[in-house]
Formats: structure tokens, C-alpha cells, sequence
């Protein structure tokens, strides 16, 4: 072989690696690889907000802005959400999206970006209940990074990533702009929902209401 | 102590400001903890393992009422010393401020506002609210006893004149 060819098959072996190697740091560090950018639901933007839990296509979608360290979350959690998934969301006739409102505290944020982590590998639910059945005081160390990799440990993460993404801060923007919708959408406590129809009509629901709320607002949407 | 109660409150107006002060605390306690909704329409609602917070602030507010107006008749009919009129209000304002949930409006604001200062004093409400809540009660709980005695040997005095 000439020592042009030499040349040129260098560069281009230097291009084809440069564009492999540029193509796989954008997959790894990218927040919006998997992430429709566009979703809206009404007037607001959950594009950073969680997986949808149930039917995409349902009529009503129910939005949550919530907190890991709130304890109405919690409350909310306990004993109101069971009856959404079971009346609403199993049926079919709504889904929900939950959104951070990260303000309690200093682990509020942490915690947020943690189950962003866990929804790189597909356990965005599990890690979202696991962090609610978990709480205690707020910034008591119970969301502390060594207790939100034990989570994941125990959900059987690949704790490589994991940590990875835990240590490395790199969802944490991601709950900033989901806690900025929130204000931007007027919610000031936690939880607070918005209830929103496929015309996007929607109704604002704030504190840890019952469930016969939801169901009213849901028929009068519907 | 059930004569101090009765020497106030044969009294109309101390009847009617023991119920304004119940009242003007326990609505916007009930509403400031989420016991009361006002949005999407008016409900009440008590979660199962928050009835113990639902009946601490029945009780701050019953004593707060009960105590302050004792206190007020105490300064306008005896002409005496306005100290334990503060150690009523103080009684009242923990009682109140205990448990004004991080979660909500308030919170958010003060916490938006003052930033982690705000966020550790919203946190110690919210962590310690039945402690603090208990602590008011028994705090209120002394104030009134200390009035009715004080207002049984006052009157006693009065009537020896």
C-alpha cells in the first residue's frame, strides 16, 4: 500500500471512530434521548416529567406536582392514589403524569433526579413508590445518595450506572425545569393536580384530597 | 375552676370573643393543614392517620378562646398586669404555628423567599407539629390554670373590700 493510502485510510478510520465515539457520548449523556420533548398536557409541559402511568391514549390525564419529602405527597400516596388506579387508571379512563416540585429540602432534589436514574433503566414507578413508602422527616438522611443507591440496589439496578448517574447530577437540571413548570403553572404547595380532558380543558385540584374529588372532576371533564 | 368560668362567661361579650377567637383560629388552621379544601369546591376531609393533628388543633383553638378572653376580662375588670395575657397569646401562636404543613402555599412561599433558612424552620414545624402542638396545649392548659386562681383570689379580695 502507497503511503498516501496509508494517509487516507487513516483519516477516514480516524473520522469513522470520531463519529462512533461522538455518536455514543451523545446517547449516554443526553437527558432527552428517550424523552418526547413535545409532550403537553393542556398548558403544561411534561416533557421532563415521568413515564405516563396507564393508557397514553386515555381521555383524562392526571398531572401531579409533587414532592418525595412532602408528607400530604405521602398522605396523597397512601390513601388516595390507590383508588385513582384502581377506578381510573386501570379502567382506562385516565392516566398520570407525575412532575417534581422539589422545594422542601435539600434532598428534595436528589431524590427527584434519583428516579429519573432508575427510569434509564425502566423502573421509574417501582423507584417512585419505593422513595414514597420510604419517607420520613424531611432531610433527615433518608434520601441522603447512600440510601437512594440502597433503593435502587434493592430494585435490582445495574448499580454501575446507577451510581453513575446518582454521583454525576445529571437529571438534576431536569427536576429545576420540572419545579420552574410547576411555578409557572401557578403551583405553590404540594401535591397539586391538574385535571386535563383531551380538548385540553383542565381543573386544578391542590392538597391531598380525596378520591370522590378526583372522580367528580374526572365525570364533570369527561 | 368551673366558677372563674362561670364569673367570665355570664358575661355576653366574653362569650362572644372566646368564639370569635375558636373560630378565626380553627378555620384557617384547618384550611392552613389541609384538613379544609377550598379548590376545586369546598370539602372537608380527614385522612386516616391524621385524626390525632385534627383534634390538636380542636383543643389549641378551644384553650386559645378559653384562655384569652379570661385574660382580657382579667385586665379590664381587675385593672391587673397585661404578663399573662402574653404567656396566653405565646401559648396560642406555638399552638398555631406547629404543623403550618411545608407542603403548602405558606410554606412554599417562605421557603421561595428565604431559601434553606426558611426550608429548616418550615421543616422543624412540619417534623416536630404534634410535639409542638402538645407543647402549646400544656402551655395553655398552665396559663388557664394560673388564671382561675389568680381570678378566684382576686375576686375574693375584691369582695373582703
Amino acid at each position: 500500500m502507497s503511503k498516501k493510502g496509508i494517509i487516507v485510510g487513516g483519516i477516514a478510520a480516524a473520522v469513522i471512530i470520531g463519529i462512533i465515539a461522538s455518536y455514543s457520548t451523545t446517547q449516554f449523556d443526553s437527558e432527552t434521548l428517550n424523552l418526547d420533548m413535545g409532550r403537553t398536557h393542556g398548558t403544561i409541559s411534561t416533557a421532563m416529567g415521568s413515564p405516563i402511568l396507564g393508557n397514553p391514549s386515555a381521555p383524562i390525564t392526571i398531572v401531579e406536582f409533587g414532592d418525595y419529602q412532602c408528607s400530604q405527597c405521602y398522605n396523597w400516596f397512601q390513601n388516595t392514589k390507590p383508588q385513582i388506579i384502581e377506578n381510573l387508571i386501570d379502567t382506562g379512563k385516565a392516566n398520570l403524569v407525575f412532575v417534581d416540585l422539589a422545594f422542601l429540602g435539600r434532598d428534595s432534589i436528589p431524590a427527584a433526579a434519583a428516579s429519573y436514574c432508575a427510569e434509564e433503566q425502566g423502573k421509574y414507578w417501582e423507584y417512585h413508590d419505593l422513595l414514597y413508602y420510604s419517607q420520613q422527616r424531611i432531610d433527615d438522611g433518608w434520601a441522603n445518595s447512600e440510601r437512594l443507591k440502597a433503593f435502587a440496589f434493592s430494585l435490582d439496578l445495574d448499580m454501575e450506572m446507577f451510581d453513575s448517574c446518582v454521583d454525576s447530577g445529571k437529571f438534576s437540571k431536569r427536576v429545576q425545569f420540572n419545579t420552574a413548570e410547576a411555578g409557572k403553572q401557578g403551583a405553590t404547595s404540594t401535591p397539586t393536580f391538574f385535571i386535563i380532558n383531551s380538548e385540553g380543558e383542565q381543573q386544578k385540584i391542590s392538597g391531598a384530597q380525596p378520591f370522590s374529588v378526583f372522580k367528580d372532576v374526572v365525570d364533570s371533564l369527561t | 375552676m368551673t366558677e372563674s368560668i362561670k364569673l367570665v362567661f355570664s358575661n355576653f361579650p366574653y362569650v362572644v370573643l372566646a368564639s370569635v377567637i375558636f373560630v378565626g383560629l380553627l378555620i384557617p388552621l384547618l384550611i392552613i393543614s389541609e384538613y379544609i379544601f377550598l379548590e376545586p369546591f369546598l370539602i372537608g376531609h380527614i385522612a386516616a392517620d391524621r385524626e390525632l393533628g385534627f383534634v390538636l388543633i380542636i383543643v389549641v383553638s378551644a384553650l386559645s378562646g378559653l384562655v384569652v378572653s379570661m385574660n382580657v376580662f382579667r385586665i379590664r375588670l381587675m385593672r391587673m398586669s397585661k404578663k399573662k395575657m402574653g404567656g396566653s397569646v405565646f401559648g396560642s401562636v406555638i399552638g398555631s404555628v406547629a404543623g403550618v404543613c411545608g407542603c403548602g402555599p405558606l410554606g412554599f412561599a417562605i421557603i421561595s423567599t428565604f431559601g434553606s433558612i426558611g426550608g429548616v424552620a418550615f421543616s422543624f414545624l412540619t417534623t416536630y407539629e404534634i410535639p409542638l402542638r402538645l407543647a402549646a396545649i400544656g402551655f395553655l392548659a398552665f396559663v388557664y390554670y394560673t388564671t382561675t386562681k389568680s381570678l378566684k383570689i382576686e375576686c375574693q379580695l375584691n369582695n373582703n373590700k
